[in-house]
């Protein structure tokens, strides 16, 4: 199966060298080969299960991290916000 | 020795909690320049730990079996202002505002926490060869891999550099590591253990559990850090006893569920002889071997590699620079620090893995993949509540080889995942099990047995292991690493 | 060429739950920036969801005022895409199950209180996104994670509607339902209602054109404005022979216009799948009955209970009926049964409503009791005061312990109905104005008013203009 390496690296925001393109194809067309052994399935599939349902968390406010606390683990912090590069949008 | 024997000594007052930990201290020293268990030492913190055990024990303060116990803990669950790496360059500078709840757990239980164990990046690996800081070893031969991804944990146990340790199992990265180690290791029930600040990799299939020495010592650190999590909406609503109260049942009885699917081609003989042994040993103490049949084995691989692979694509976008880890130093734009910073802050195994289950979900190939391998598991988890109609536990290796050469596989990510092939399903289905060590391969490493039950039988788990446990003897330390210092005098 | 458009709205709103919806921080709008955020909402490694319950209810609660069918089985998804503001570079949202779904909301759409059905497709909760920061002096962007976290659901509707207005009618009664079951603060300036549009044009007959979808829009002024705009930007197109082509664009209301953000070629792979960190949201059927029985009236129907029983016109139930709050008062005012309905009316769409907006507070910052304002109603209804005074007893009794009574008293407002008394103001003020006098006997009848203000001025406001109207004619008739 061909994967086109180009736009699934751009979906998930990553950079592949030139020169490392052809190993990573390589590589990455294995794996796959690898997951398509799986056979079509009739078998009815739901990604709900009732059986196992979810408790909920009651709507009771507890306290915040402290903003510096917040922060400390960012690069780069300004007026008590991060900074990223501009964003046009 | 183990944690149940330091426990009592300390109890009986014949050494401190100080004692142990400076004697821990004295074997990293030693050996872990040649081991590499460790990212983070932390012995400052862990002799304040032991002090405090030691000022409690003084007041005669009742005190949990792991109290003064030294324990590793991977470095992808959380420790408050202590670097939580994930083995990862993206990481190599976090340090989390906040424990993880196991870690919470084991400071309410005295334990000392030595350091932060060495792992395959984002617990991406079967070797321990892809931490963005150093490869671990493997104890009993260093030119060995100790296994992965939690092969800091294994390791670390294994050389005497802790008595017990957290790891995370995914797809086999405690049981693989703890039977290339010659160590214990347990992948519990998914949601018995919380996962509350654990980095994810696989949500549905991730779980922390305990390693150790012995299947007792296991089954103390499970008893802490089990039980249900309102941090964690996946963890299981139920109640936990105490699992080393009931140890050392008889396996009078006990049908033993053997999977042809186990034992074929892909195995080593050497391997299939040790396990096929350790059940003969079980047989001759009451227990009944079945063949049962798991004709799905097969497709776990892929449907594991399409399920972690997807998942682990969305929880690992979070690291794009922005809030907290690595950032690239020289970018133009927004979408140019984003790429840059994932590839340079991420290793080639995690960026394969987040390709393949960005491509898996994405727009086209979703029903074809993704679905495909849900479908998969539901069929895996029939079959496996369909076996244990004919038996109570299934014995099985724990991986098809002993451990192999440090670089061996380095360059075959498919020859890699092989090693976990024994593994995975069990992950899949969500069940428990165990590895224990059960033989001893031509070229002198350990062979692990893997014991699965069903859902929530812990212990059951821990009273077969034990009893053979009883039968054939653990391994304790590695013999290399013997000799030299010791847990305590 | 004559053209129809086409509308489908989706409506984000932020619900007023006291805290976020996977966390325990508070929800609340206008802190400091980062000063609610934990691990979890900033979305830390390690860190897991847990579902706010209050979240499920107030969804499946607007189900019900939206007549659709609850899901007692759902669950949630994720939706990937990186954002600055995103922090987990996921959203946690709804996909192929959502809450509630297959519903309807009846619009009323003329005055005659004739009602349009819009569908409803469906109603999924999903967490809102961080605040960027922009600003001139800075060659970054700042990134505020409060928000991050907040509830909101999104009700996507068909494609139904066929006009600016029809859309505007809908949004109105979607925001005066959210505030109705009071799940929602509808603070449209603090962003609490968005909306996207996604609007097509065709010739009448032809199959649907290809829709755009607008983004950005936050008020509802602003959402007439931005269909106005698309469907002449649509038409032109097709006009000069063009296509359309499937794009997101954005709305920017200070320039009147809309920018495409992109077609569908670099439309986004959200790569939807379930969030395995929480599990089947599973309603049991009791809560959902419950919730249903919990719902008040709603206004569409308040509004035709106000035409109908209470004999007012489409503008004022309309009005009325607007928020909830009105609406109670109304109510109560017209439960003390001292009054007529019409002049309740007035009065609160008129000078209380001033009142209020000039102070730019609600009803419920006044001391104005329904008690207080049917009092001072009836006392002009019989006269014992003036509409003028009445203005004055109003501005006393809003903002003091006062009853109506109390301040007519104390302000000496009473109406003097006595002719006898009166009969002397009128008699001073035909004296003063000779001129108007000789004005009313050559026919000029109207300086009568004129007449009737000077004597109001001589009475401090108190005489009654009816009464006074009716001696000046007397007396200037008889002379």
């Amino acid at each position: 199966m061909q994967i086109d390496i180009r736009h699934i690296a751009k979906l998930a925001r990553l950079s592949i060298e030139d020169e490392k393109m052809e190993k990573f194809q390589h590589e990455m067309e294995t794996i796959v080969a690898m997951c398509e052994k799986l056979p079509p399935m009739d078998d009815a599939y739901t990604a709900v299960d009732p059986s196992n349902p979810m408790r909920l968390r009651p709507d009771q406010v507890k306290p915040s991290l402290k903003r510096d606390q917040l922060l400390k683990n960012a690069p780069q912090v300004q007026a008590g916000c991060i900074v990223v590069p501009k964003v046009v949008e | 020795m183990t944690a149940a024997s330091l426990s009592e000594k300390l109890q009986k007052k014949e050494c401190s909690a100080v004692e142990i930990a400076h004697s821990v201290f004295g074997q990293i020293a030693k050996v872990e320049g040649t081991i590499g268990s460790f990212v983070t030492v932390c012995e400052e913190q862990a002799l304040e730990q032991a002090k405090e055990v030691d000022r409690k024990i003084a007041a005669g303060e009742d005190l949990s079996p792991l109290a003064g116990i030294p324990i590793g803990v991977k470095d992808n669950i959380c420790t408050k202002d202590v670097l939580t790496s994930c083995g990862s360059k993206m990481l190599s500078n976090f340090q989390p505002p906040y424990n993880a709840t196991v870690v919470d757990k084991l400071e309410q239980a005295g334990a000392v926490i030595v350091g932060k164990c060495n792992m395959d990046e984002f617990a991406m690996g079967s070797s321990c060869e892809t931490s963005y800081f150093k490869p671990a070893k493997n104890p009993w031969n260093p030119d060995y891999v100790p296994g992965g991804s939690s092969g800091g944990s294994a390791s670390c146990v294994s050389a005497g550099e802790a008595v017990l340790a957290l790891g995370s199992d995914t797809g086999g990265s405690i049981r693989l590591p703890a039977s290339y180690c010659g160590v214990v290791g347990l992948k519990p029930t998914y949601g018995s253990v919380s996962r509350y600040g654990l980095v994810a990799f696989a949500s549905s299939l991730d779980q922390i559990g305990p390693l150790g020495r012995s299947v007792a010592d296991v089954a103390s650190l499970y008893s802490v850090i089990c039980g249900k999590d309102p941090m964690d909406a996946t963890s299981a609503q139920r109640e936990y006893g105490d699992f080393c109260q009931g140890m050392n049942r008889s396996v009078k009885g006990l049908r033993i569920g053997i999977p042809q699917e186990y034992f074929g081609e892909g195995v080593e003989p050497q391997v299939k002889a040790a396990v096929m042994a350790g059940i003969q040993r079980l047989a001759e103490e009451g227990a009944q071997a079945v063949n049962i049949t798991l004709p799905s084995t097969d497709y776990a691989l892929s449907a594991y590699y399409i399920i972690s692979s997807a998942e682990a694509s969305s929880n690992l976008a979070r690291f794009d620079g922005v809030k907290y880890g690595y950032r690239a130093k020289d970018y133009t734009n927004l979408i140019d620090m984003y790429e840059k910073t994932r590839s340079e802050g991420f290793g080639d195994e995690v960026k394969r893995r987040i390709m393949l289950g960005t491509f898996v979900l994405s727009s086209g190939f979703y029903d074809a993949y993704y679905k495909r391998a849900k479908q998969m598991q539901q069929r895996i988890a029939q079959e496996y509540a369909d076996a244990f109609q004919q038996c109570d536990v299934i014995l099985t290796p724990t991986s098809p080889s002993p451990a192999f050469r440090v670089g061996e596989r380095t360059d075959d990510p498919l020859k890699m995942y092989a090693a976990d092939v024994c593994t995975v399903t069990v992950n899949i289905a969500g069940l428990p099990a165990i590895s224990v060590p059960c033989g001893i391969s031509e070229n002198g490493l350990p062979i692990g047995m893997q014991m699965i039950g069903p859902k929530f039988s812990e212990q059951m788990l821990f009273d077969v292991a034990g009893c053979y446990e009883t039968i054939c003897g653990g391994f304790g330390i590695a013999p290399s690493m013997k000799g030299e210092g010791g847990q305590t005098k | 060429m004559n053209y129809e458009m086409t509308i489908g709205l989706e409506v984000h709103a932020e619900l007023n739950t006291a805290t976020k919806i996977y966390c325990s921080c508070q929800n609340v709008f206008g802190a400091e920036v980062n000063s609610h955020c934990c691990p979890i909402c900033t979305g830390m490694p390690g860190t897991l969801p847990t579902l706010n319950e209050k979240v499920v209810e107030y969804a499946v609660k607007m189900g019900h005022a939206l007549n659709c069918k609850i899901n007692p089985v759902s669950k949630q998804d994720r939706k990937n895409y990186f954002y600055p503001d995103l922090p987990k570079a996921y959203q946690i949202s709804q996909y192929d199950i959502p809450l509630c779904e297959n519903g309807y909301l009846d619009v009323i759409v003329d005055e005659s209180g004739a009602t349009k059905r819009i569908g409803v497709t469906r109603i999924h909760i999903e967490e809102d996104a961080g605040k960027l920061l922009h600003d001139e002096s800075f060659s970054g962007s700042l990134v505020d994670f409060n928000r991050c976290g907040v509830p909101l659901i999104e009700i996507v509707s068909e494609p139904d509607m066929h006009s600016s207005a029809e859309a505007k009618a809908y949004l109105e009664t979607i925001k005066s339902i959210l505030q109705y079951i009071d799940i929602s603060d509808c603070k449209m300036q603090e962003g609490s209602i968005r909306c996207d549009i996604n609007v097509s044009v065709r010739r009448p007959g032809d199959p649907l054109g290809t829709r755009c979808e607008m983004k950005n829009v936050n008020t509802f002024s602003g959402a007439v404005r931005a269909i106005e705009y698309e469907a002449k930007r649509q038409i032109e197109i097709l006009e000069a022979g063009g296509t359309i082509g499937q794009e997101t664009r954005r709305w920017d209301d200070a320039k009147g216009q809309n920018f495409l953000l992109r077609s569908k070629e670099d439309s986004q792979d959200y790569r939807y799948f379930p969030e395995p960190d929480l599990l089947t949201i599973v309603i049991d059927e009791g809560d959902i009955q419950k919730w249903k029985e919990e719902l008040p009236e709603l206004p569409n129907k308040k509004l035709k209970r106000y035409m109908q029983s209470n004999g007012l016109p489409y503008f004022d139930a309309n009005l009325l009926t607007e928020n909830p709050e009105k609406a109670a008062f109304f109510e109560a005012c017209v439960e003390k049964g001292i009054c007529k309905a019409k002049n309740i009316s007035n009065w609160l769409l008129g000078d209380v409503s001033k009142l209020l907006n000039e102070k730019n507070i609600m009803l419920s910052d006044t001391c104005l009791t329904p008690e207080k304002l049917t009092d001072m109603i009836a006392m002009i209804e019989k006269g014992t005061i003036s509409v003028t005074a009445g203005k004055m007893v109003l501005e006393d009794i809003a903002f003091s312990e006062k009853t109506a009574e109390e301040s007519v008293k104390e302000k000496g407002l009473a109406q003097i109905s006595d002719t006898g008394a009166l009969e002397e103001i009128v008699k001073s003020v035909i004296a003063a104005n000779p001129k108007s006098v000789a004005d009313y006997k050559g026919g000029k009848t109207n300086v009568v008013g004129f007449l009737v203000g000077q004597c109001m001025r001589q009475s401090k406001g108190q005489g009654n203009p009816a009464v006074l109207k009716q001696i000046i004619e007397t007396m200037l008739q008889k002379d």
